[in-house]
């Protein structure tokens, strides 16, 4: 829980998150709810988890994770007068669940990292994590991230705002970071988890771990309401420019999240 | 090789209370998607009582959006008009969820009771 809230609680305490929980529709709520339990999913099937795990337990740890979430979720906002009586339940649960789904990727995370136990043991012993599990973890870290930013204004008004020169500028520092650290820093595991033999090989994973970030800032500025009705231009603009938090935390999601 | 599922009894428990909220949250979520219409907001303002405060009177104004859509930086214009002035007070909300309320308080000089209040015009956005 407390991994929960060391991840999530700068959304607890922004304005725009709270806003976001009665302007988001029901069906992207599901399909944020859904996003959150398949991230949950992956993340708890590749990593935190001890190698031999069958899916039946990683199912049963990703609905406790999401019930945690909810439940903290709920505490913590009537705590901050955020949610209370006399507000029609569409608001109130909105809020709950805008704010759960990071605290329950946080929960999961934090019990994997910080926890003790058998959890701590993570995937130690196993010697090889699939392409596929490797894009689990970098979205995870990507939308542990970005999700902080992505609600906030500033994203929009860069979004909108920076030429298209200033866009590239942003991309290259994007994907030079990502190279950094998952090829030149000594953060942990990287020499274990992403050596590559070769420049095209380093390229190849520096390329695909930003085209997470790229994605996973696109998806969660969808379910935030940030790309609709406005133009290309600005979408390209907000997802470049989320996509520099997004690709830190995919590349430090795919060594430190294992 | 898969190993046996090692639980104690207080992680069953949570696991139960986990699965009872989401399934819970899943079904009211998947309900209101299916009721939930498409409607503009619809503005809907009500005047309290007239109350005397120190600096003059205040008075409760509780807003309500009918309609299926966020109302997002709405004013509501509530003017005082009594036979020789024109007393004009608004209030604004950042956000007025759907089929929700909000509640706040204007002010006049004068006494609405020595008067007629009229609201509108009410202006917003959606987002």
């Amino acid at each position: 829980m407390a991994g929960g809230l060391l991840f999530s609680l700068p959304l607890l305490y922004t304005g725009e998150v709270w806003w976001a929980g009665f302007t988001m529709e029901p069906p992207r709520q599901l399909a944020y709810l859904a996003t959150t339990f398949l991230l949950l999913l992956g993340y708890n099937r590749y990593a935190g988890l001890h190698p031999d795990t069958g899916w039946t337990e990683v199912v049963i740890d990703s609905v406790e994770e999401l019930g945690l979430g909810l439940l903290l979720s709920a505490f913590i906002l009537y705590t901050l007068g955020r949610i209370g009586p006399g507000q029609h339940v569409d608001e109130i649960l909105g809020s709950i669940v805008v704010q759960a789904m990071t605290i329950a990727i946080g929960v999961s995370v934090g019990t994997a990292q910080l926890g003790g136990g058998e959890a701590d043991a993570g995937m130690v012993g196993t010697d090889k994590v699939t392409f596929g599990g490797e894009l689990v973890l970098g979205c995870c870290g990507a939308v542990l991230f970005a999700a902080n930013v992505a609600p906030t204004e500033e994203v929009v008004v860069l979004g909108a705002d920076l030429s298209p020169l200033r866009l590239i500028a942003v991309t290259l520092i994007s994907f030079s970071l990502s190279a950094l650290i998952l090829h030149y820093s000594d953060f942990r595991g990287a020499d274990r988890w992403v050596r590559a033999d070769s420049l095209g090989g380093m390229l190849r994973g520096t390329i695909v771990t930003y085209v997470v970030a790229l994605a996973a800032s696109a998806a969660i500025l969808w379910l935030f309401g940030r790309l609709d009705g406005v133009g290309l231009t600005t979408i390209v603009g907000q997802t470049v420019v989320l996509g520099l938090p997004a690709s830190l935390g995919a590349s430090a999601g795919r060594l430190l999240l294992q | 090789m898969t190993r046996a599922l090692k639980k104690n009894a207080l992680e069953w428990t949570v696991f139960g209370i986990g699965l009872l909220l989401v399934l819970a949250t899943l079904a009211y979520l998947i309900r209101e998607a299916v009721t939930t219409g498409s409607s503009p907001p619809e503005i809907v303002v009500q005047l309290g009582t007239p109350r005397q405060v120190t600096h003059g009177f205040q008075v409760p104004v509780t807003v309500f959006n009918r309609g299926d859509k966020v109302a997002e930086h709405l004013s509501v214009v509530i003017t005082l008009v009594a036979k020789t002035e024109r007393e004009e007070a608004v209030l604004n909300i950042a956000f007025l969820p759907r089929q929700s309320k909000r509640e706040g308080w204007v002010t006049f000089r004068g006494d609405p009771g020595n008067g007629t209040l009229e609201t509108g015009p009410v202006v917003y956005a959606s987002p």
